[in-house]
Parts: structure tokens; C-alpha cells; sequence
């Protein structure tokens, strides 16, 4: 009996000892099967995060502002509409960053009837020189109200000196730029062909025109007050091709010698202040005063016929409300020739304007602008209402509402 | 009868807002650096304990993911392991006409991850430099053996990326370093790599060597250790941050003073970093 216990009890043994080898082949078959699955997977997603990596370098942001206007009487002629709907800007940003400290842009502008590029640039860290950079392109020339952006701008336009002085914001040339880290400045130098207005796509003469600007920007976090002050320069001339004569800001007719460079010359000072009072606040402004020359038309490839003393300003109030909600006025001023007024200015018509406007947030990516601006021209002979009565104050206010998205 | 039913009525309007009063939530959100995500998470964990009414959500993504939330207005606080850049500042200045609040919390040595078995123990910032911008490419360049450096690193949204490339690479990064996302996967390479080196916050260095790091060649050598680190002798000693739009008020200004007070310094030794006060 003892024996036959013995015996079964030794074949269990074999047998259990056969079928477990047996299961530990099973599993270890199974486990290199599974192996080499996830060595498969591992090396796909290898791929997939190679190629994810590539797509991660290209960023596509843009905006698209809707925006309905209701004119005053003096802005609408006969059987001209009061108000309109339109496309103020549609832009999409393609920004593609391949390595450390290199960037490219291109930006187009397709808003209705007016597809045009805005900007093209490269942007190359200075190597070994921390905070320095490099731009060559297309793009906004170094001042503050060209740069902040239209889609983050508090006001639906920028001020009238600004408009008047920088056309279409942009330039062709090369920038250096220092961004200070550890010590709070900005500093840029521009070369640029100085006759940029959208649609020149060389220079008009051999001498390129120079921006600079300098910005320190002091804080003090205990208050929450951050002071922002700079100055900056335009350097440049506009060469006459043809005209003998040029009209200087008096209205005297000049003989010059024809390829003369006429001056194109400003200086600018400028002032930010933000503080943490309930919500943020600032006040912002800028004045700029100097020499223009051009022709009549804000176009600088035809000859320069004029130059002009000029002198403009704004200064902004911003109220942050809460996250979502945003007040602001803006008083600008702008005299396109200082040493005439009135019926001598001819159409060198100053214009003081007062911006209110409130904006709303509606989330990251709706915002709502609802703004109503009030220009006050010079008065002189040569502004007319619409009934045609010369030199009257004109009833020419806008109200704007906007939407913008963003993504 | 009718008069009744009124104050049944009354009785259950107050009710309710007696109870909506009582189960009002404040919600706080919290997101930014991968770094401090475990170090934020146990913030909020102890004081959402303590604080039954507040919600404290919090995600990591990177110092950079965490300030663009902070300026587009989808995050309370951003946790940011580098200062916030200039530009930076001029987008919280364009949107909401603030600086922001800087308000540091902790302190961090970043940590060089070696593999235990290489050669190498110590390197000097220059050294550093060097290896990442690629002008150094084979360990013996630097005492270890003949084997080429290979480099490991985080995604350029981390702010350990952009604080050792400013503070001590003083370069952009070679091409050659390989993007992780997160510092443990930075770990996890170097550990399975002899000849890999890596860098990011002490707190998760675990299984890897800490290289010691020296100012020059002829400075002394520190790992990165709770002394040297409050002693700021350890070379690549940093503070890690919480940003906020502008000055806290409210639950979001209580639970930063809890953050900064014991309790909340207290955490951040436990989690392996360095209280600032």
C-alpha cells in the first residue's frame, strides 16, 4: 500500500513538475510575443513623436474683427450708407520655430478686398550674446503703439499722429533688438528703406532710414507699480527725384538741387504707467515731434514736394474691471504743420480726438469692443461740411462696435 | 390656509439658500511647472483638508504652459520654476495692465543627473556650458571615459529648460539634446543610459547620480543638499514661483499665506526642497 502511495505520489510529482515546465514555457513564449509587440509599439510611437516634435515647431494663431460703424452726418455723402459691416482684419500667423532661438513669420492679412502680406520676418538669437536678437523682414517698426497689437489694442484704431507718421506699421529691413533679463531695458536699431506702405516692394532711393529706441522699465513689486519711460528717433530722408521746388511747413516754395535727400526726422519720448490698483490700471502716452517730408499722397515713391513740421501725442487711460471687463479713454492729438493754423494751414488740418471705449472679454477668446471716437478738427477754409459750408467744426464722430476671435 | 402655504414657502426658500450659503465651493486653480506639480499638489491636498470649501485643482504642463494660462486668464496661480521673461511681463501688462505677482516659495538646486556608472563626479559651470551647447561631445573631454555625451533635457515650455539655458548654458541648446517630457522621464533616461546626463529639480532624483557641480575649476565641488542649497553654494541654486495677475485677495490670498507660512513650508521640505522662510 505504502508503495503505490509512494508511486502516485512520485507521479504527481513528474507529472506536476512536466506540466508546470510546460506552463513556464507557455508564459515565456507569451511574454517574448508581448515583448516584441511593445519593441514594436515603442518603435512606432518613437516615429509618431518624431514627427509630433516637427509639427510642434509650427504654430498657427490669427483673428478675424467684425466690426459695424455708424458714421455722423458729416462722414456720410449723398446716398452713402450711415453704417456698414466689415472685415477690419483677418489674419492668420504661421510661425515656425526649427531650433533654439530661431523664428520664422508669416503673417497675411485676407479681410474682404484687401488680401495683402502683413508681415515676413526671421528672428535670430545673437549667438553668445544673451537677450540680443537679429530681425530681418517685413515688419512693425520700433514703436510702441505700432507694436502693441491690433488684437490686443484697447481702442479699434491707433492714434492719428501714429497713423500718420508710420503708414501700415510696417517696414522692410533689418532690426537688432536687446530684451534686457536681468537688467530692464529694451533697446532696437532698425535700418529700413523708410517708404513702406504696404505695397512698395523695393526702396525709392539708396539711403536707408534709421529707428531707434530705447525703454527702461523700472518696478517696485511691493506697490505693484511698474514705470515704463523711453525715447526714440527716426532718422531718414525721402530724395527728390524730380521737383525743383519744395513747399517748407510755411507754405515758401524752396528751389533744392534735384536728387537732394529732404529731411524726414523725429524724436519721441514716451511714458507708461501700470499699477495693481483694484484690478490693474495705466496710463500710457507718447509725443513725437519733428520734420516730414513727402508729396501730398502718405505714397513716398512719387518725389517729395513738401516738408512739414509736425508734432502729435496720446495719452491713454486703461481700467481693468474684473478679469472680463476693460474701460478707456484716449485723448491724440496731431498737427501736421506747427508753423501755420487755421485758413494758412490749407489742408494741414490739426485734429484733437477724444477714444472712449469698453471692452469685454467674453473668454479666452471672444472679445467685444464697443467704441465711440470724437475727432475735433482745425478750423479752416478748406474743411466743409456736408451741405459744403466751409470752416466749421464737423459733426464727423464714429461709433464702432467689434468682434473679435481669436484662436 | 393660503397663509400657511406661504410660510411653508418662505421657510423653504430660506432653507435653500441657507444651504446654497453653506456649500459654496471657491474654486482656486493652480497650473504651470511639471517641477513643482507634486510639491503643488500636496499644498492643496493638506490645505483642501483643513479648508472644506475650497477646490484646489492643479495641473502641471510647464512653467511656460502655466504663464500663458496665467495671461490668457484660464488659471488662478501659475507655478513657474524660472522668472517670468520681459516679454512675458509686457503680455500681463498689454491684457491686464499688472506686472503680475512674483511671489517665491521654495528653493531648488537643479540637479545633474549622471548614470551611477559613469566616470565622471563633478563638473564646473563652464563644463555645462559646454556639454549643452555641444562644443563638448565626448566624456573624456571632461575625466570620464571615450564614449560620446549624449544629451538628455526637457521641452522648451519647462522652466528648468529656461533657467539652465539662461543661467548656465548662456546659449541656445544644441540640436543634439533629446526633449523629455518631465523630469522623471529625464531620470529614466539617464539611468538607462551609461552615457546619457540630464538635469531637473532635486526632487525627483532618484536612481542616478547627482554630478557635483563647481563654479570653476578652482572652486570647490557641491552636491546639491539641503545645506548648500539654503547656503545658495551649490552653483545652480534657484527659487520656484507662484505668479498671480495681480495682488491676491480673498480664499486665493489665504491660501498663499498658508503656502508661506509653517504648514506650507513645512511641505516643501517634505517633498525635497528648500522652504524660503
Amino acid at each position: 500500500m505504502k508503495k503505490i502511495f509512494a508511486i502516485l505520489l512520485l507521479s504527481i510529482l513528474v507529472l506536476n513538475g512536466y506540466s508546470q515546465a510546460a506552463v513556464n514555457d507557455t508564459v515565456k513564449e507569451v511574454l517574448e510575443a508581448h515583448e516584441g509587440k511593445l519593441n514594436a509599439l515603442d518603435e512606432r510611437v518613437l516615429v509618431n513623436e518624431a514627427d509630433l516634435a516637427k509639427l510642434n515647431k509650427i504654430k498657427i494663431s490669427g483673428y478675424v474683427q467684425t466690426q459695424w460703424e455708424y458714421y455722423q452726418a458729416d462722414l456720410v455723402k449723398k446716398n452713402e450708407p450711415t453704417n456698414t459691416f466689415y472685415i477690419r482684419r483677418a489674419r492668420v500667423k504661421f510661425t515656425y520655430e526649427p531650433a533654439d532661438g530661431v523664428k520664422f513669420v508669416l503673417q497675411p492679412d485676407f479681410s474682404t478686398g484687401n488680401l495683402s502680406l502683413k508681415d515676413a520676418y526671421a528672428v535670430v538669437n545673437l549667438p553668445r550674446l544673451s537677450g540680443w536678437a537679429l530681425w530681418a523682414g517685413q515688419f512693425n517698426r520700433p514703436d510702441y503703439e505700432v507694436e502693441f497689437s491690433s488684437g490686443q489694442r484697447e481702442v479699434l484704431e491707433r492714434s492719428r499722429v501714429i497713423r500718420a507718421i508710420y503708414p501700415g506699421e510696417r517696414e522692410i529691413g533689418a532690426k537688432i533688438e536687446y530684451s534686457g533679463t536681468s537688467t530692464p531695458v529694451l533697446f532696437q536699431l532698425m535700418a529700413m528703406n523708410g517708404n513702406f506702405t504696404g505695397s512698395q516692394a523695393k526702396d525709392a532711393d539708396s539711403r536707408k532710414d534709421i529707428m531707434a529706441r530705447f525703454v527702461y522699465m523700472a518696478k517696485i513689486p511691493s506697490a505693484g507699480i511698474g514705470l515704463d519711460l523711453g525715447v526714440n528717433g527716426y532718422f531718414g530722408g525721402t530724395r527728390a527725384k524730380s521737383n525743383k521746388y519744395v513747399s517748407d511747413s510755411e507754405g515758401v516754395l524752396d528751389s533744392i538741387t534735384v536728387g537732394d535727400y529732404l529731411n524726414k526726422r523725429w524724436f519721441g519720448a514716451e511714458a507708461r504707467l501700470f499699477a495693481d490698483v483694484l484690478g490693474g490700471m495705466a496710463i500710457k502716452t507718447e509725443y513725437i515731434s519733428g520734420i516730414n517730408s513727402s508729396t501730398s499722397a502718405t505714397a513716398l515713391k512719387s518725389d517729395p514736394n513738401k516738408t512739414r513740421n509736425f508734432r502729435g501725442y496720446y495719452i491713454y487711460l486703461v481700467k481693468n474691471i474684473g478679469n472680463r471687463n476693460q474701460f478707456v479713454a484716449r485723448y491724440d492729438y496731431y498737427d501736421p504743420n506747427t508753423k501755420l493754423s487755421g485758413d494758412a494751414a490749407k489742408s494741414d488740418v490739426s485734429y484733437a480726438t477724444w477714444t472712449l471705449a469698453w471692452q469685454y472679454y467674453l473668454n479666452d477668446y471672444i472679445r467685444i469692443s464697443l467704441n465711440y471716437e470724437m475727432p475735433r478738427n482745425e478750423k479752416n477754409s478748406t474743411i466743409t461740411d456736408v451741405a459744403g459750408t466751409p470752416g466749421v467744426q464737423l459733426k464727423d464722430n464714429t461709433v464702432g462696435v467689434r468682434i473679435q476671435a481669436k484662436f | 390656509m393660503k397663509k400657511n402655504k406661504y410660510y411653508v414657502a418662505i421657510l423653504m426658500i430660506a432653507i435653500l439658500l441657507a444651504g446654497s450659503s453653506f456649500t459654496q465651493e471657491t474654486k482656486i486653480t493652480v497650473k504651470g511647472s511639471d517641477t513643482m506639480v507634486i510639491l503643488a499638489q500636496k499644498w492643496a491636498e493638506l490645505y483642501m483638508k483643513t479648508n472644506k470649501s475650497t477646490v484646489i485643482q492643479v495641473t502641471g504642463g510647464g512653467s511656460g504652459v502655466g504663464i500663458t494660462a496665467l495671461i490668457n486668464g484660464t488659471t488662478d496661480i501659475c507655478d513657474a520654476s524660472r522668472p517670468m521673461k520681459p516679454s512675458e511681463i509686457e503680455k500681463l501688462k498689454a491684457r491686464y495692465n499688472t506686472l503680475g505677482v512674483e511671489i517665491p516659495c521654495a528653493k531648488d538646486g537643479v540637479t545633474i543627473f549622471l548614470n551611477e556608472a559613469n566616470k565622471v563626479n563633478e563638473l564646473t559651470l563652464k563644463q555645462l556650458s559646454d556639454i549643452y551647447t555641444g562644443k563638448i561631445r565626448n566624456w573624456k573631454e571632461v575625466g570620464g571615459d571615450d564614449a560620446d555625451i549624449r544629451l538628455y533635457g526637457r521641452e522648451n515650455s519647462s522652466g528648468t529648460y529656461a533657467y539652465l539655458r539662461d543661467e548656465v548654458v548662456k546659449a541656445d541648446y544644441a540640436a543634439s539634446v533629446q526633449s523629455l517630457p518631465g523630469t522623471a522621464a529625464v531620470v529614466n533616461a539617464v539611468k538607462k543610459d551609461v552615457n546619457g546626463i540630464g538635469y531637473g529639480g532635486a526632487a525627483y532624483a532618484v536612481g542616478v547620480k547627482h554630478a557635483l557641480v563647481k563654479k570653476d575649476a578652482g572652486s570647490k565641488a557641491y552636491a546639491p543638499t539641503p545645506e548648500t542649497i539654503a547656503k545658495n553654494e551649490y552653483p545652480i541654486t534657484r527659487y520656484l514661483y507662484m505668479y498671480l495677475r495681480t495682488r491676491p485677495s480673498g480664499e486665493t490670498k489665504k491660501y498663499v499665506d498658508w503656502i508661506l507660512g509653517p504648514e506650507g513650508q513645512n511641505i516643501v521640505t517634505q517633498v525635497g526642497y528648500f522652504p524660503v522662510r
